[in-house]
């Protein structure tokens, strides 16, 4: 049974930006305060968004500092360009939303500790998807943070266990 | 669409892939090749107890469990190692959408186990010789 097919344009942002595709859908959109109608809050999951695309620049952070040590680019090169593009999809949803910077981060010079730097930050990024995936008001939304983990997962089997070398 | 719908199509499909799996398993020589069978065994049993708690799910949702048909069709007839490698990670990559739609139409408890299955699905590809992806389960995402 596959999911109901929806285009990459439509899948975050009109669970976020427009209450009535949602209406139009079988899930019930989030309820809305009418006497604020003339000036719509935001959205009910935009800090949602926003709070994973900051946790997505963190790991990004991770793994950029990582990519540094002798050998572990190419290896991580699959897991860069995943998170880029999960961070892009979520990103555009809340475009109106100040989302932060890159900051640096520190891991170990040795490839083998540096390795497992990204695990325990790969292991973090999940359990903070998983968090905002059940808290997500738009069942669309929470279906497309629970394939940012399910491919943050595979990544992370795809590391392996074993050690840099 | 209610959650017990959705959970009723879920289970629906399950019967399909377990059924599936057990095709699999069966066709495999434990013998020849051991580490195949272990993996789809391994599956089989996941794909069992996902049954198991879809129809626990439907029942506490105020529904009779749909039952399973008497036979699936499967595409083609799989019998090499090769070929039945690949008709259960086809079967995994479905199970990530099936359940990802789940998550999509539930809530607390329930989406977060269905969450958990979709993860599960999308590792084991990697023991089924497939490659991690950027959207597993909404490729019309990429």
């Amino acid at each position: 049974m596959p999911g109901r097919p929806l285009s990459r344009r439509t899948a975050v942002g009109s669970a976020l930006a427009t209450p009535l595709v949602l209406a139009a859908c079988d899930i019930d959109p989030p309820p809305r305060d009418d006497a604020s109608a003339a000036s719509p809050p935001p959205p009910e999951d935009a800090e949602l968004v926003a709070t994973v695309v900051a946790a997505l620049v963190r790991a990004e952070g991770v793994l950029a500092a990582t990519a540094a040590a002798p050998g572990l680019a190419a290896r991580l090169e699959p897991l860069v360009a995943a998170h880029a593009a999960h961070r892009e999809l979520l990103a555009g949803a809340v475009a109106d939303t100040e989302l932060p910077g890159a900051s640096p981060a520190r891991v170990p010079d040795a490839p083998d500790r540096a390795l497992a730097a990204v695990r325990r930050s790969e292991q973090r990024l999940l359990r903070q998807l998983r968090e905002a995936c059940v808290a997500a008001a738009s069942g669309d939304l929470a279906r497309v943070l629970a394939s940012v983990a399910a491919s943050t997962a595979q990544h992370s089997a795809a590391l392996g266990s074993g050690t840099a070398a | 669409m209610t959650v017990l719908d959705a959970l009723q199509q879920t289970l629906a499909a399950e019967h399909a892939a377990l059924y599936t799996y057990g095709v699999l398993g069966a066709r495999t020589s434990q013998a020849a090749t051991t580490e195949l069978y272990d993996v789809l065994t391994a599956g089989y049993r996941r794909h069992r107890a996902r049954r198991d708690r879809l129809r626990l799910l439907v029942v506490e949702a105020g529904g009779e469990p749909v039952a399973a048909a008497a036979a699936y069709g499967l595409d083609g007839r799989p019998v090499r190692p090769a070929q039945l490698q690949a008709a259960a990670l086809e079967l995994e990559a479905t199970g990530v959408a099936t359940m990802l739609a789940l998550v999509a139409r539930s809530t607390g408890t329930v989406r977060e186990w269905a969450m958990a299955e979709a993860t599960w699905s999308a590792s084991w590809q990697l023991e089924l010789g497939g490659e991690a992806q950027t959207w597993p389960g909404a490729p019309e995402l990429g």
